[in-house]
């Protein structure tokens, strides 16, 4: 049950302004609805994403493990190592925002790795085996940052949804009876004073009658 | 090079009255699917002063599905009308590269008529799955469409 909104003068401009809030509500609660369905139905979608992207990562590490492990029987832990300190390369990630019905998510990007900045391993030194193991660490970083910015959004849509819930929970629950029961204490009110006027109209004409008669 | 996209007369129906607000996120101006490929980082600025950005992967993949003139004509992001009775998903426009995108992404022919394409909630996922930043959603209710016409 709404708690009754405080009127402060029971007049029929009041019930007037009271209507058309009453009509703005219902109209924003449509919409808010609207809007948490679409975000919930974002919310799983990116929850099975996240789900598969993670049991991707999991495989593609599974795989550059192995392929290092293989690597390093090959060429021996420390020889390895000292290759891998040696080697680098540079990888841009560009971060913007995507809007996903007024929530803003992150967006990353990875762009070409740069061939000038990369530091390569001696050719020498190493063989194929390491080459392939590299390309598939590669393969798990670009797994990590999809997996950033899904578990980001998700972080982002969850709160939002929680929002929008509270939001529509105050509307359906509070705001909306709450007007509701104003409006009819309103009607009421006005009925009762309706209904005073009439009687006082005929207690008025009553005694008139009286007075007349007695006049006579 | 890109000539100047059509007209876009869409917004500002979309921002009246109490739903300014609710629709802040909806881009200030469209732009074309050309003019996005030659960007480097392909955005657009939204009401609320925010970017927008496009996965570049999914502007190629818009590309390959429509013809040189359908990409300065198609107008990026595509504006998802929510309806609330209805559980529509109403997308306006008067070229129709839209359907024929749609059409390839939910593999069923999609109708263009009077200048709008109705989709239903449960193509809206698909469609969402596939054209994540290249669509928005804007809320509408039903009161305000009958206005617009």
């Amino acid at each position: 049950m709404g708690t009754k909104v405080e009127v402060t003068r029971p007049t029929k401009i009041e019930l007037a302004r009271l209507k058309r809030r009453h009509r703005l509500a219902t109209r924003i609660q449509k919409i808010v609805k609207d809007r948490l369905a679409i975000l919930i139905m974002e919310f799983l979608q990116t929850v099975t994403e996240c789900a598969s992207v993670k049991e991707k990562l999991l495989t593609d590490f599974m795989e550059a493990y192995k392929a290092f492990s293989v690597a390093s029987g090959f060429h021996g832990t420390v020889p390895l190592e000292k290759e891998l300190l040696v080697s680098e390369m540079a990888i841009k990630v560009h971060a913007g925002m995507r809007n996903v019905a007024g929530v803003r998510l992150p967006l990353f990007e990875i762009e070409t790795v740069e061939p000038g900045t990369s530091k390569a391993k001696s050719v020498a030194d190493t063989s194929s085996l390491l080459d392939h193991a590299a390309e598939l660490s590669q393969k798990c970083l670009e797994t990590m940052i999809q997996l950033a910015e899904l578990e980001n959004s998700l972080e982002l849509l969850g709160a939002e949804i929680n929002k929008v819930k509270r939001i529509n929970n105050a509307l359906e629950y509070i705001v909306i009876p709450g007007l509701d029961v104003t409006i009819k204490y309103l009607n009421m009110k006005f009925e009762e004073r309706d209904r005073e006027e009439i009687a006082r109209l005929k207690h008025v004409k009553l005694l008139i009658e009286q007075r007349e008669a007695y006049a006579y | 090079m890109h000539t100047d996209p059509p007209s876009d007369n869409l917004i500002g129906g979309y921002l009246r009255d109490d739903v300014r607000i609710l629709n802040a996120h909806i881009p200030r101006k469209r732009k074309s699917l050309a003019q996005l490929l030659e960007e480097e980082h392909p955005h657009v600025i939204c009401n609320d002063g925010n970017a927008h950005y496009f996965r570049k992967r999914e502007l190629d993949f818009l590309s390959q599905m429509i013809s040189t003139e359908e990409q300065r004509t198609l107008l990026l992001p595509i504006i998802l009308e929510v309806a609330h009775d209805s559980g529509e998903i109403i997308i306006r426009t008067k070229e129709g590269t839209e359907a024929k995108i749609l059409s390839s992404i939910l593999n069923m022919s999609i109708v263009h008529r009077n200048n709008k394409i109705v989709i239903y909630r449960p193509q809206l996922s698909i469609v969402r799955k596939v054209l994540k930043t290249s669509t928005q959603y804007v809320f509408f209710p039903e009161t305000l469409r009958q206005d617009k016409g």
